[in-house]
Formats: structure tokens, C-alpha cells, sequence
């Protein structure tokens, strides 16, 4: 049995209990239970408690927050300026938090028109494996002062530290949406469409792959210009299609954040578009959905997660386990390498927020 | 940059070499411009690294020899001067520096008969026609010359045209639009004597009156470029005198003379015909320049189409800025398609007597140049320069393709003529 | 010859192997020529094991080395080591690969940056990041420096558009970081790579993302009478809830250099000129561009012009990037400083900037990334007159305090390298440089890779013409 959790509410409780606690493992709003589930002898650190937007200012299109922070209630913030997440993370009505996102690496299908997780965060206070309180970048929009551990937070799984603030870039939200959705006979036809387009100048905030052949793309941006920007892209595609809009086009996206995809684990995998069609081959009935444009699938797993390994194994890809029971999240071929191996242990000398103990590892 | 050169000691070329240094900031924008550095990727082979090498010897900081190599091998293209931002006159540099630094050299005897060589027989064209029939000879036995010897018999042509002696004045043709002095170059009259017949022709008729002043001797670029500057002056000397009279304006055909004209004032920094010096100067131009200033008249269409690569000598596009002009009367061609030859900003090798001093690197380029006019789909290259011409020839020729070369005025020449131009060399 | 020396012969063949004085000066410096040393030798590889063999002599002889592209950094991040080995990348300049399709391209460090736009240019893509040295720079020395350039707002900096890495980590073992995906399921090492100034490793292969060029640009110059109008019409460009992919405002000093250098027909009287681009689909640009003549006529532009063709538009754009050497046309020296500031305090700290001109008699000109807040102003000084130098530098020492207090950074792009290494105790606690300092330390025990450079407080092993004002006024020390 392990320990009850811990509930810091400050940066420096969170301190005090990695300085006081031999291994530990953060949770934040528990929405992607298999990277917040304690493996023995892991003391659970719950951060929901390190919650509010500490800085914000519209004009910047920055704002700083304590990392147990709900995506929901910054969305909400941002909203009421206009503003939005551009890496439109997923699970926000789960009660996925800013950090948990970070330490995951989480990017959902907006992040096709200005990039992920990665490509937003500013700055990181954190807590490292012997208990100091370290911060990272800054909080302005541009910054090359030091390493850039902001980066470096961005899908380290609670390993290199805990997140205790972070900083982001936002962006004016696009003024109207459109969506169109796209039936082709096949596989074959919709990947050629998701090539062309991804090589086009044709600016969508979502390139969605469903498969078996039908694409899902979001348009954004002034309402005036929508209805002339929807036509030259079914006049680039040589085909109608069925276009969303309105309560109904803002539902369908919202209902796709929860990342409901159907039975079994939850499951991201990092991969191009180039991968697609071998990865079919061998993905079965799994329901599953590839965003931007090629670069990230999710999917249900509803079987032996070994065998999912397995083909991501002999595909060459890497996968993370969101939902499901595993101890091992982190699935498909090994990323492991020495520049990772010991810039954790310069982190987390201790093992600390190892997922086993140093000693117990190879 | 900062420097700490003695300008008192160094006197009034000093303050050119100290000037030029000064402003420059090494910010590397002259790399991507600089044909050496492009072949050999070495910071010495740069303009940049040159500045650093002459500043260290003129502070005494490097023994010359150690920096001699590197600033042997620059071409004196100026395509940094360019690329420059911060307006660094390389170009002035670069000759005043290998003006003061030779008369302390030591170079080899043989070096030093080549050298005597090239300066004694090039800008005189009575000597270089012997000479070059001479070296006709020599391609007899050119495969067991030494390198240096036979890069200047692999650019000397199969035959060399009949000379043709210059009048003094052409007088225009119809109604007189303006008057001017020609300088006539040395190496073209002897090699393209084609260059100034086209030229003169071409001025006639637009109704340019053309005075070839007897008294003028080489422009002096040459010995000036290559360290020479006691000959550079004494040449240049000839020339103030020769070309003192009234005239529009003082027109070369040649790039390398033009920009050595216009070098003048440079030259004479500090000496007492300064002021004369920045006169003449001020009144040369680029026959392009001059043509377009004055208005072209009517060109008849060409047969057919043309495509026609115009290539960019550095001494008309970079030491003396002219890109647009020679495009333009180009243009005013009906028929003529120009096409740009890609990467045309850099030099094809000759250089002056570089293709004869640096073969090595004159030929890399001058093949690198060749393709590229190649991959242009021109069907002829025309230039505004007698060395350009020889190497562009000489290295298409040596990949097999032996396209039409010209002078840009022959082109013009040939188009009123209403001549066929698509067949192989003049 | 020393011993280490004879070894490193037999790696290189004489003519990449440079060690003789006249070979060795040029490579004195980078952009930053108030700093210079004197390597012990330099290499020029031509293979990633050759970079790795060189890696491994300095490792097995404890000899610190900087591994350098075209040397364009403007903060001394490319300095030799004094005694050191500088790896010289710029011959390893080759595109490897070019997928179109797939839109990627895969370099050598020594491959240009523009090169990259211009082998995409004919399948309508290009690569993002423009620093304005571009023409010059490598893909090498950005990745090293995560370099910016004029739209970094809505794109992004280096580490935004590099997939992937083969780096020799400084004990010589080769890693892969990153891949062609955009995403990643572990922690992001490629990106502490990206702008770690060469202090744990150099790259030797890189993985670009190409983006398709946008369909239609909209590019404006406004000219203003005073620096405020222009910053507050970037404000208002900002609120307005556009997003441009650049804003950039250049003040009358640089106006006047830039024009001097390149002709770009900028109106020579204004105070302060303002670029703004819109980019995209053209029916979207269209919209834009209405809402941005609104806001610029507000804001009191007294002359606004758009750019009417590509060549327009690339004039525009040719003065700007030319803007920090051509002020070596004002001044025979000057110091580019880096800092950034939230926007909403761009007025504030121009005010400041304009103060402490005065008030060091030292003229100030101003170019800035003003869409996010990424000053540069370049600092006139004549190295030649007693104490210049050390007010030049003590006047920037002010600014990027400014800039920290301000809530910003010392560094937008240039990185800290040598020249700002004393101010990083100004944006980090003791406990932030510990920590990036146990990972450095963690792949580099010894300090070989680019010693002496970001971290504060180590001996700058370097010679400068003369002591340098920050060694004067007690912030660094040597020996």
C-alpha cells in the first residue's frame, strides 16, 4: 500500500516534501490516470492544490500560473480576452491541469495551425530531485537566456522535477471557425488530400485524419473572409464535403477534447504522416484518430497493451499510455539515450521521481 | 573595429588602409560574397579575414609573409564591397595595401620575370600582340610547361585577329547628340579588336562623336591591382594629360579600365594631381551607362528570339555599381529574352592577371561559372568585359559547349546590323 | 611541435589543420570583435567522424574547443579559447537531404540559412527563421544559439523548426535527438540542445521543418514622428487582436544607416518607421490589411505605404536586415545590445534608453522586433577615444538591467555567449544556474565545450585589445 497523498499548496511545501520523501510521483488533475498511478513504494504528490493564474496581461499574450492550475479555468480567463491555448490541449473538461499537460507533452488538433506544447511554454519553475527551487526561461515571448528547461519539462513525465509555475505564449483566438469534413473512398485518397494540403498555403487550424478516408479540417479567422476561404478549399480539393458550423461545429470539437475514442487504454503516439499506411495495416479495429496533419495519433487500445507495443516496436515509433492499467506508460521502441540518462541524474541524483529506484534499473 | 595603426608613420595611403579598417564591424555578411571563401572556406580567403590579416601586419603585429598568401589570393572582385553594410571600401584597400606592401616583398626571380613580364608586355598592345604570337607557339609545347606558364596560353585564342589601328575621331552619324573621349583598352584591342569596332560603330550611330585622345596609355588598373603603384601613376600620369580636353564625357568598354579610371582619385590620394584626378574620374562612364543616359536609338527586332545571358563583370557591377544599365539596353533589344545565370553576383575567375597568378582558383571558378551560365538556357552570354569574355569562352569551351560569347555592344552592334546571330563564335 | 599537436595531424590533413600565425589571426573574433584569443589550432571537418575524432583528441587531452559556423555571432558566442581548438563547420555545408513531401531537410551545421528557403523555394516551401544574418549564418550556429529573426511573435525561434539532431556530446559519443514527428512521448532533449551555445555538443546533422510560403504577403511601412507613436501603434496592432507575422520598428539613426547601405527608399526625415507584415490566404490578408489601415491611421503614421510588389517588399525588408552593420556607416564601433521587454513596456524602456544616451553622451540607435518586445539597440562609440569603450559598455550593462527589471530578458537571439554572461546573475537565482550547471556538467565533467561562455563568473580565458570595461569595473575577472 502506498502512502496517502501529499497536498502542497506552495512551492516551497513542494520542496519540503521531495526533501523529506525518498521517491515521488506528481499528479495533477488525475485526468491521464496511467502517469499518475504509484508504482510501489511512490509517494503520490497531488498539485491541484497549486492552482490560480498568477500574471496576465492580455497586450503580452502571456500569462504565469501555479502548474495545478485547470486548462478549464485558463481557457475561461483567456476567453473572456479573446485569447486561446494554441496547442489546444486535451482533456480539459477531465480536469487536466497546465502541468500535467506539460509533464505529458499534450497537444491536441488546433495545434496543427501554430504548434504544440512545446512551442508555447515560456518559462518553469520547478522543484528538482534534491529540492531546490529552480526556474527556467522567462516570461516574455522571446527569450534565449540560459538552457531552455521549459523545453525540456515538455513530456518528462514528473521525471526531472515537479512543475510548480509555468509561463505561456497565447494567441488572439481566430474570430470565426469553420469546419468541413471530408469522405474519401479510402485510406489512399485522404492521405494524398493530407498531403496536399499540408504543402499548400492554406492555413487550417486542424488537419485531421480519421480513418478509414475521411479528413477533418478547421478553418479560423476573420468571419468576413470565411465563406470566400471555404470555397477556395473545396475548389482545391475538387469536392464539397460537409461543411460544420455554428453550436454544432464548436460541439463536435469540444467533444472530441475529451479524447473519448472508445474502449481501453488511451494511447498517444508520435509519428508522420509517411507511417500512416503501414500503421493501418497493423492497428485493426482500434478506434483512433491522427492529428496535424500526420504527426499525432490517439487511439483506444482495448487489448493487451504488449501487442500494442509490440507493433509500435516493429513500426519504429514511440507511444505514451494515458489511460489504462500499466506501470510502464511509456511504450514502443526505447528513447533512451546517454544524453537523457545522465541529464536526469544531474536533475534527480536521488531517483527521487525515478519510475523504479536508480538501483533497480538495468 | 578598433585598430592601432601608426596612420602618421604609414601618411596619406595610410589613412585608406586605416579608413577602410575601421569601418569595418565583422559581421561576415562579405562571406557568402566572396568567390575564395566560397571555394576554399577558410576565414583567411575571406574579405573579412583579409581585413583582420592587413590590419595585423600594418600593426605590426604579423609578419607580412605570414598574411602574403591569403592576400595574394584575393581576386580584387569587390563582391564584398557589395554585400558590405557598413560601406567598407575594400576595394581601395586591397590596392593600397598591395601597393605599400610590395616594394617590401621578397618574391622568387622567377616570380619577379613573370611579374616583369605581364606588366611589361599586357597594357602595351604592340608588345602583347608579339607576345601572344609568340605564345602561340608555346601551346606547341604547352603540356610540358610548368602551371603557371600554361594558364596564359590556355586562355590566348587559336588565332589572333588582324590589328586594326584606331582613328582619332569617328564622327557621328546624322545629327550630332554629344561628344566623346574613348579609352581604347589594351588586352581587347589586341585580342577582340571586335569590342571597340562594334562599340565605335554603335556610338556613330546613335550620334556620338568618338575622340580616341593619341596620347593615352593603359588605364593603369592593372599595375595598380597587382601592387605596381609607381607604374600605376606614371600611367595614369599619361592619362590625366591625354584625356584633359572638353568632352561629354569619357567612355571605356572595358570594365576593369573603367573602374580603374574612376580608381584615380584613390591613387592620388596625397600626391598633387588629386584634384584633377577626382575630375577625370567623375567623367567616366560605362558606354552602357552613357547610352542609356543618352537614349538608345530604335533597335530593330532580332530574326528570332534570343535568350541571352547577361553576366555581371565585378568591375562594372560591384566597383562600379552598374547592374542595370547594360540589362536595360539589353532589353531594348526586341527579341532578346534575358535570363539571369544563377549564383551571377560572383566572380568567374579572370580577375586581371589573376587567371595568370592564381590558375588553380581561376579555373575552379571559371568552370563553376561556365556550368552555371550552362544551367541559365541562354544561348548567348554577353559581358562588358575583355578578361570575363576570355574565361567565360575558355571554360565553355572546356566542358565541350561552345556557346556565342559577346560583348554587350556587339549584340547591339549586330542587332542594328539586323545580322544572324545564332551561329557559332565570331 | 607540442606532442597533442603531432596527434592532431594525423587526423587532418595539412590544408585542415591550420596553425601558423597568419592562419590563425582571422579567427581571432566573431561579430564581437571587442573579444578576441588566439586558438592553438583551428580544424576545418569535413564528416561527423572527423568532428568526432577532433572531439575526442580535446577530450583525451583536456583541451577546451569552440566548434563555429561563419562566426557571425554578435555575442561573443564563438570566441576561441585562448590555447584552445576551435572546430571550424562551415565546409560541412551540405544539404543531405530534401524532402518536399514530406517537407523537411536535412543539413549540415555549415549549411547557410537562406540556402535552406532558397532549395525549398521551388516546391513553394521555405524555412521559417530569419535571422538578419541569413545570408551568412549557419544552420549550425542558429541551432547552437536558437537564433530569431523578424517573425519570431507567430513562428517561432530555431528550436521551433528543428526536428531532429545527430549531436557529439562533448565525451565524443554520438546521439540522436528528436525525430521527423513533431511530436515526442518522453522529455524534449533535442530542445535543451536548441540554444545551449554549444556547451553540450555540436551538431552534426539537422533535421529542418520547412513551411509552405504563405500565399500572399501585405507588408507596410508607416513613418511617425517620434518613437512613442510607434510603439503605441504596435500596441494598438496587438489589441486589435491581429497577428502579424512581424512588427519591427527601426528609429531615425538606423534609418538613416539603412538607407545609406542599401537604398531601400525609406523616408530619411522620419523619427521612427514601422514594418508591419500580414501574411496567409489572400481573401484572409485581404480582411486584415482593412482592419490595420484603421489602426495605423489612428495612430498618428503622418506617411503609411504598402508594399505594391515582392521587390517592394524585399527592399522594405533588405534595410532592416542590414540595419545593425550598416551603423558601422555612423561610427567607427558600436556594441548591439539584446534585450527584451513585455511590449507594454517597449514606450517605458525607449524612454529609459533616451535617458541614459544623454546621460552617457553616447548616441543610441534603435532596431527592434517590436511585435515581441526584442530591443536592439546599438550603442555609437569611437574605441579610438579614451574611456569610450568603457561607457559603451557600461551604458549597455544598463539596458539589459532595464530590460530585467522590466519583467523581461538579457537575451532575445543573440544568446549571452561572452558578452552578457556577467548579467545572467540579473535574471537568474544561484539555485537556476546550479541546476543548468549540473546538466552541463553532467555531459561535459571537464568544461571543455565552449568554456568560458553563459555561465557566469568563470575566467573569460580570452586576450582583449587592451582590459575590458567589465574587468575594470570589477563584474568579470581573469587569472
Amino acid at each position: 500500500m502506498s502512502a496517502p497523498p501529499l497536498q502542497p499548496t506552495s512551492a516551497a511545501e513542494v520542496q519540503e516534501a521531495v526533501r523529506t520523501h525518498r521517491r515521488l510521483l506528481p499528479r495533477g488533475g488525475g485526468s491521464k490516470p496511467a502517469l499518475s498511478w504509484p508504482h510501489e513504494g511512490q509517494t503520490v504528490l497531488d498539485l491541484s492544490g497549486l492552482s490560480g493564474v498568477l500574471e496576465y496581461d492580455p497586450g503580452e499574450y502571456v500569462f504565469v500560473a501555479r502548474a495545478g492550475t485547470r486548462l478549464a479555468e485558463v481557457e475561461a480567463l483567456l476567453a473572456q480576452h479573446g485569447q486561446y491555448l494554441p496547442f489546444d490541449p486535451p482533456l480539459v473538461a477531465q480536469g487536466a491541469t497546465l502541468g500535467g499537460t506539460v509533464a505529458a507533452g499534450l497537444s491536441g488538433p488546433m495545434r496543427q495551425r501554430y504548434g504544440g506544447v512545446r512551442d508555447f511554454i515560456l518559462g518553469v519553475q520547478f522543484v528538482d530531485g534534491e529540492g531546490q527551487l529552480v526556474r527556467g526561461g522567462g516570461k516574455v515571448v522571446k527569450n534565449a537566456a540560459g538552457f531552455d528547461l521549459p523545453k525540456l519539462m515538455v513530456g518528462s513525465l514528473g521525471r526531472l522535477g515537479i512543475l510548480t509555475e509555468v509561463a505561456f505564449k497565447v494567441f488572439p483566438a481566430p474570430k470565426a471557425t469553420a469546419t468541413l469534413l471530408l469522405d474519401f473512398p479510402g485510406l489512399e485518397g485522404a492521405l494524398e488530400a493530407l498531403y496536399r494540403l499540408a504543402g499548400s498555403p492554406i492555413e487550417l487550424y486542424a488537419l485531421d485524419l480519421q480513418p478509414p478516408g475521411t479528413l477533418v479540417l478547421r478553418l479560423g479567422g476573420l468571419p468576413e473572409a470565411l465563406p470566400a476561404r471555404l470555397e477556395g478549399l473545396q475548389a482545391f480539393l475538387g469536392r464539397g464535403g460537409e461543411p460544420l458550423s455554428g453550436e454544432a461545429e464548436t460541439a463536435y470539437w469540444r467533444s472530441l477534447n475529451e479524447l473519448n475514442l472508445g474502449e481501453g487504454a488511451l494511447v498517444k503516439v508520435a509519428l508522420t504522416a509517411r507511417r500512416i499506411p503501414a500503421l493501418e495495416q497493423a492497428l485493426g479495429q482500434a478506434p483512433r484518430r491522427y492529428l496535424s496533419a500526420g504527426n499525432l495519433l490517439y487511439l483506444a487500445w482495448n487489448a493487451e497493451l504488449k501487442a500494442l507495443d509490440t507493433i509500435l516496436q516493429a513500426q519504429g515509433l514511440s507511444g505514451l499510455v494515458l489511460k489504462g492499467a500499466t506501470h510502464r506508460p511509456q511504450i514502443g521502441i526505447d528513447l533512451g539515450q546517454v544524453m537523457g540518462h545522465k541529464v536526469t541524474k544531474a536533475l534527480d541524483p536521488q531517483g527521487k521521481f525515478a519510475q523504479e529506484p536508480y538501483a533497480a534499473q538495468d | 573595429m578598433q585598430h592601432k595603426i601608426d596612420v602618421e608613420q604609414l601618411g596619406p595611403q595610410g589613412e585608406i588602409m586605416a579608413h577602410a579598417i575601421e569601418a569595418c564591424v565583422h559581421c561576415g555578411f562579405c562571406l557568402p560574397a566572396c568567390p575564395t571563401y566560397q571555394v576554399l572556406g577558410e576565414e583567411m580567403d575571406s574579405p573579412r579575414g583579409r581585413i583582420f590579416l592587413m590590419k595585423e601586419v600594418l600593426e605590426g603585429n604579423l609578419q607580412m609573409e605570414e598574411a602574403q598568401p591569403y592576400l595574394d589570393k584575393c581576386l580584387g572582385c569587390q563582391g564584398c564591397v557589395t554585400a558590405c553594410p557598413s560601406g567598407v571600401p575594400y576595394g581601395e584597400l586591397i590596392s593600397t595595401y598591395r601597393g605599400w606592401s610590395e616594394p617590401q616583398r621578397h618574391r622568387s626571380p622567377f616570380q619577379k620575370l613573370f611579374r616583369i613580364g605581364l606588366q611589361e608586355t599586357l597594357p602595351y598592345p604592340a608588345r602583347f600582340r608579339a607576345a601572344a604570337r609568340l605564345g602561340r607557339l608555346g601551346k606547341l609545347v604547352q603540356p610540358l610547361l610548368p602551371p603557371m606558364l600554361k594558364a596564359p596560353l590556355e586562355l590566348l585564342p587559336e588565332a589572333l585577329p588582324q590589328s586594326e589601328p584606331l582613328p582619332e575621331i569617328i564622327p557621328a552619324l546624322g545629327e550630332r547628340r554629344a561628344r566623346v573621349a574613348f579609352l581604347a583598352g589594351c588586352a581587347q584591342q589586341v585580342l577582340q579588336p571586335g569590342f571597340n569596332r562594334a562599340t565605335l560603330r554603335v556610338l556613330a550611330q546613335n550620334g556620338v562623336e568618338v575622340v580616341i585622345p593619341k596620347g593615352q596609355s593603359c588605364c593603369g588598373a592593372l599595375a595598380l591591382h597587382t601592387g605596381e603603384r609607381g607604374r600605376a601613376l606614371q600611367f595614369a600620369r599619361t592619362n590625366l594629360k591625354a584625356f584633359a580636353g572638353d568632352y561629354d564625357a569619357i567612355l571605356t568598354n572595358a570594365a576593369g579600365c573603367g573602374s580603374g579610371l574612376k580608381e584615380y582619385p584613390v591613387l592620388f590620394h596625397g600626391e598633387p594631381e588629386q584634384a584633377q584626378a577626382a575630375q577625370l574620374a567623375a567623367r567616366v562612364k560605362d558606354v552602357s551607362v552613357f547610352l542609356l543616359e543618352l537614349g538608345l536609338k530604335e533597335v530593330p527586332p532580332l530574326k528570332r528570339p534570343l535568350k541571352v545571358a547577361y553576366h555581371d563583370a565585378c568591375h562594372l557591377a560591384h566597383a562600379q555599381g552598374v547592374r542595370a544599365e547594360p540589362r536595360q539596353l539589353l532589353r531594348s533589344i526586341p527579341g532578346v529574352e534575358l535570363v539571369e545565370i544563377p549564383e551571377g553576383e560572383l566572380c568567374c575567375g579572370s580577375a586581371g592577371t589573376y587567371n595568370l597568378e592564381q590558375p588553380a582558383i581561376a579555373a575552379t571558378l571559371g568552370e563553376r561559372k561556365a556550368r552555371h551560365i550552362l544551367a541559365s538556357g541562354a544561348e548567348v552570354v554577353v559581358t562588358g568585359n575583355i578578361g570575363c569574355f576570355t574565361q567565360i569562352q575558355t571554360h565553355l569551351k572546356k566542358l565541350g559547349r561552345e556557346l556565342l560569347v559577346l560583348h554587350t555592344l556587339e549584340l547591339l552592334e549586330r542587332a542594328y546590323a539586323q545580322a544572324a546571330l545564332q551561329e557559332g563564335p565570331s | 611541435m607540442n606532442p597533442a599537436l603531432t596527434e592532431l595531424e594525423r587526423l587532418f590533413p595539412p590544408g585542415r589543420l591550420l596553425h601558423k600565425p597568419g592562419e590563425l589571426v582571422p579567427y581571432e573574433s566573431d561579430a564581437l570583435t571587442a573579444f578576441r584569443a588566439r586558438p592553438l589550432a583551428v580544424v576545418l571537418p569535413e564528416s561527423h567522424a572527423e568532428v568526432q575524432a577532433a572531439v575526442r583528441w580535446c577530450a583525451k587531452h583536456q583541451i577546451p574547443y569552440v566548434a563555429r559556423g561563419s562566426g557571425t555571432s554578435l555575442s561573443g558566442g564563438s570566441l576561441p579559447i585562448d590555447g584552445g581548438l576551435l572546430i571550424g563547420l562551415n565546409r560541412m555545408n551540405r544539404l543531405l537531404r530534401l524532402d518536399p513531401v514530406e517537407r523537411i531537410a536535412v543539413v549540415q551545421p555549415g549549411f547557410i540559412n537562406l540556402q535552406v528557403s532558397n532549395a525549398a523555394a521551388p516546391y513553394g516551401l521555405y524555412y521559417a527563421p530569419d535571422p538578419s544574418s541569413q545570408p551568412v549564418s549557419t544552420i549550425g550556429g542558429n541551432l547552437a544559439f536558437n537564433s530569431g529573426g523578424a517573425h519570431c511573435l507567430k513562428y517561432g525561434m530555431t528550436s521551433n523548426h528543428v526536428l531532429a539532431a545527430k549531436v557529439v556530446l562533448p565525451d565524443g559519443e554520438t546521439v540522436e535527438l528528436g525525430s521527423e514527428s513533431l511530436e515526442n512521448t518522453g522529455p524534449d532533449w533535442l530542445g535543451l540542445f536548441a540554444g545551449s551555445e554549444g556547451l553540450l555538443g555540436i551538431a552534426t546533422e539537422i533535421t529542418l521543418r520547412l513551411l509552405p510560403k504563405p500565399e500572399t504577403y501585405h507588408t507596410v511601412l508607416a513613418a511617425y514622428d517620434s518613437l512613442a507613436k510607434a510603439g503605441e501603434a504596435v500596441a494598438a496592432v496587438v489589441a486589435s487582436g491581429l497577428l502579424p507575422g512581424a512588427m519591427e520598428i527601426m528609429d531615425s539613426l538606423a534609418i538613416e544607416a539603412a538607407e545609406a547601405a542599401v537604398k531601400a527608399g525609406y523616408p530619411l526625415e522620419a523619427r521612427a518607421l514601422l514594418i508591419v507584415e500580414l501574411e496567409g490566404e489572400t481573401p484572409q490578408v485581404e480582411a486584415e490589411a482593412r482592419y490595420l489601415e484603421e489602426v495605423i491611421q489612428k495612430s498618428g503614421a503622418y506617411e503609411v505605404r504598402v508594399a505594391r510588389s515582392n521587390e517592394e517588399r524585399l527592399k522594405i525588408w533588405k534595410g532592416r536586415k542590414a540595419a545593425f552593420s550598416a551603423v558601422g556607416r555612423l561610427s567607427p564601433d558600436y556594441i548591439v545590445q539584446d534585450g527584451v521587454v513585455p511590449r507594454s513596456r517597449l514606450g517605458q524602456a525607449l524612454q529609459a534608453i533616451e535617458e541614459l544616451s544623454a546621460r552617457y553622451s553616447l548616441r543610441v540607435a534603435n532596431v527592434f522586433h517590436a511585435g515581441d518586445g526584442n530591443l536592439h539597440p546599438l550603442i555609437l562609440y569611437n574605441g579610438r577615444l579614451e574611456g569610450e569603450l568603457h561607457r559603451a559598455e557600461e551604458l549597455a550593462g544598463e539596458i539589459l538591467k532595464l530590460c530585467v527589471a522590466l519583467g523581461g530578458s538579457i537575451t532575445g537571439e543573440h544568446g549571452v555567449g561572452m558578452e552578457k554572461k556577467a548579467y545572467m546573475t540579473e535574471m537568474f537565482r544561484e539555485a537556476d544556474l546550479a541546476a543548468m550547471q549540473r546538466i552541463r556538467l553532467a555531459l561535459d565533467p571537464q568544461e571543455l565545450a565552449n568554456r568560458g561562455k553563459m555561465f557566469p563568473g568563470e575566467t573569460p580565458a580570452q586576450s582583449f585589445h587592451g582590459a575590458h570595461p567589465l574587468e575594470k569595473a570589477g563584474v568579470i575577472s581573469r587569472e
